[in-house]
């Protein structure tokens, strides 16, 4: 260490370091002060969704669309279009039968029939999200995602401004226990006991039929996450995100990461909203797609990324051409 | 060279044993957790189980099998074309997002093909059901002691002595039994003075407009002449009855009650649960002779036959308050009160 800095390629390595992007010498181990810091908002740790200082077109992208299809689902009912009418638990798109697969398998596992609209609308869920690849639905459509964003946003802010002292972290592997129980609870006891507490649903019925007092625990939900732990349902309980993960795993549709164009500042890691999944690719490099089925395809790491070594792209579709 | 590889490996020992000691407390706490959890959601079943039983759509399965297989997607509750169908909140527990009716406000009217049947996705709203005859809702339970038929009393006039009562300013007579009925109580007079001033200014009601149009409709038209000459009206019946809406006083209602009770419809009692029925044809009400319960005349009395769905029209169109025929949701025949 103290040779190379002697030598004469320190003072090349020195200026290629500070041309590199800050987040680079943020995550390295020298004290902070040395380096300059252009610093805006809640500094790089801590950089939110939405003051995300790059471009937002993804983002845009992806709202009008979460917007749009809780739009059409609201205005089905309200205008009486009748173009995607239900909610996101199931709906009828065009008169074809669409449902949510964790509802779906709760349902079947409580009432213990087999019924083949339900499966059918189920499969069909299945294989538009094996298309658009799993957890899509959850930044692409999910109400309560969009909540949660504004939420985390919130939640940095609050962490600047020192008003709650850190981000409470769990295990990621929560969910898929949570998911297992619901599914068991619904076998023992029959009932479908997580729709009771399904804020997916409820804010979906929400939008479509009016408030419920079920909003006063989505409510609670939001606050837990704006004040203790950051998108805490999305990221470590959420079970209906655990079943389009299991989709979103297999599918083709990914975030592939150019490892020669990627200046590792690891600015896709600080926007990202389940941060665990680029580790992986970006930190590891096992592979060039984000494989993890927590991969939401929210596109903040292709806004993100100045290099554009994070791209949408879809597996095997160079050897299908 | 010895003393750091010997410092070092007992402070990976330590470091060991305050991993394992962390280990420990982290699975024990997240064992308990999970353990707690898992015991609150069981410990929640029977508490999250609804208050009351509802009235569902027609062909929901039983109450039990329903509230399993319903995906709470409110399909049904786009479908339904008198838009009667509501969804469950927090309260009813399970059936939170479920479908229900209340009949009193809007009942379901059994349309033809049932499309709350065929929308729903899951079968919890059974497919096999394609009649509206055939469904099972329930049943309607009549309470004789306030159903107008039995006192052989006229629904018009039950809504005359009503609609006079709300305007009036409570001078009207003491007649037969409405006393329980009447909408202000006797004894409050300050809201009932800003209630008459209210509707004294309002144009008549559509209520009001109703109820006399049905009275119009079903005087013979020697009792029209009658009416014409006593309420000095004339012409269509649209002129008459815009000649009766114009001074919808107390007292001209009073004595229009007096003059369609001496009618010959007038003297008939209430039918409207029959009337109203969507499944008349299959005659799940008759009317059965009985006696006035306080001056001992020949009246009829109505009751519930097999044939009965329970959709609710008859509570919803029940002229009395509360209503004198009332549906107890799942109920069959043969259980209960209903024999």
């Amino acid at each position: 260490m103290k040779k190379a800095s002697q030598a004469p390629p320190k003072f090349r390595f020195e200026e290629v370091h500070n041309t590199l992007p800050e987040a680079v010498s943020s995550s390295r181990s020298k004290p902070a002060t040395e380096r300059p810091r252009k610093r805006k908002g809640p500094g790089l740790r801590d950089v939110s969704v939405l003051e995300n200082p790059y471009r937002h077109k993804w983002r845009f992208i992806r709202w009008s669309f979460l917007l749009a299809v809780n739009f059409f689902f609201f205005a089905s009912f309200y205008f009486d279009i009748q173009l995607l009418e239900g909610t996101l638990s199931g709906s009828r798109l065009l008169g074809f039968h669409l449902a949510d697969p964790f509802a779906a398998m709760q349902t079947m596992l409580a009432s213990k029939v087999f019924n083949i609209n339900l499966f059918i609308g189920m499969i069909t869920v299945v294989l538009i999200y094996l298309l658009l690849g799993g957890r899509f639905f959850c930044s692409w459509v999910c109400p309560y995602h969009f909540l949660a964003e504004l939420g985390e946003w919130l939640h940095k802010r609050l962490i600047h401004k020192k008003w709650i002292k850190r981000n409470h972290v769990f295990n990621d592997r929560i969910k898929h226990f949570f998911s297992i129980f619901f599914l068991l609870l619904a076998l023992f006891s029959g009932y479908t006991v997580f729709e009771v507490i399904n804020p997916v649903g409820a804010l979906s019925r929400a939008l479509v039929y009016g408030s419920g007092l079920v909003l006063i625990w989505v409510g609670a939900l939001l606050a837990f996450e704006v004040f203790y732990s950051r998108r805490a349902w999305c990221r470590y309980f959420c079970p209906v995100g655990v079943s389009y993960s299991l989709i979103g795993r297999i599918a083709p549709f990914k975030m592939r990461w150019n490892i020669n164009k990627c200046s590792n500042c690891k600015r896709c890691q600080k926007v990202c909203m389940v941060p665990w999944v680029l580790k992986e690719t970006v930190n590891l490099g096992k592979s060039e797609y984000v494989m993890s089925g927590d991969c939401t395809r929210c596109g903040l790491c292709v806004d993100a990324c100045e290099d554009g070594a994070l791209r949408y792209h879809v597996r095997y579709l160079d050897q299908l051409i | 060279m010895k003393a750091p590889e010997s410092s070092g490996a007992s402070k990976s020992q330590t470091e060991n044993q305050s991993f394992t000691r962390r280990f420990f407390f982290k699975k024990t706490s997240t064992a308990l957790i999970a353990g707690g959890g898992a015991a609150c959601g069981l410990a929640a079943v029977p508490l999250l189980q609804g208050e009351e039983l509802r009235l569902r759509p027609p062909g929901a399965l039983a109450e039990r099998v329903f509230l399993a297989s319903c995906i709470k997607c409110g399909q049904c509750l786009q479908v339904c074309p008198p838009q009667v169908i509501q969804l469950a909140g927090l309260r009813d527990g399970f059936g939170i997002g479920t479908p229900y009716i209340v009949p009193k406000e809007g009942a379901c009217i059994l349309c033809k093909g049932l499309p709350c049947v065929l929308a729903c996705p899951t079968g919890a709203l059974d497919h096999h059901l394609s009649e509206g005859k055939d469904a099972e809702m329930g049943l309607a339970v009549v309470h004789p002691d306030t159903c107008l038929a039995k006192r052989n009393r006229n629904e018009v006039a039950h809504a005359l002595r009503h609609l006079s009562a709300q305007q009036g300013q409570g001078g009207f007579g003491e007649h037969e039994e409405e006393h329980e009925h009447a909408e202000p109580p006797p004894n409050s007079k300050v809201p009932r003075t800003s209630a008459s001033q209210t509707s004294n200014e309002s144009p008549p009601t559509p209520d009001l407009q109703a109820t006399l149009a049905k009275l119009l409709q079903r005087l013979t038209p020697e009792e029209a002449d009658l009416l014409d000459s006593e309420f000095e009206v004339s012409g269509t019946p649209e002129q008459r009855l815009q000649g009766l809406l114009d001074q919808p006083t107390p007292q001209r209602l009073e004595q229009l009650e007096r003059f369609y009770l001496k009618t010959q419809s007038g003297a008939v009692g209430c039918r409207v649960c029959l009337e109203r029925c969507p499944i008349a044809s299959e005659a799940p009400i008759v009317f059965v002779p009985d006696v006035h319960p306080k001056n001992g005349k020949p009246s009829f009395r109505p009751v519930v036959q097999q044939s009965c769905v329970g959709c609710g029209v008859c509570e919803q169109y029940c002229p009395t308050s509360p209503a004198s025929i009332t549906i107890t949701p799942r109920m069959r025949w043969g259980e209960g009160e209903a024999a």
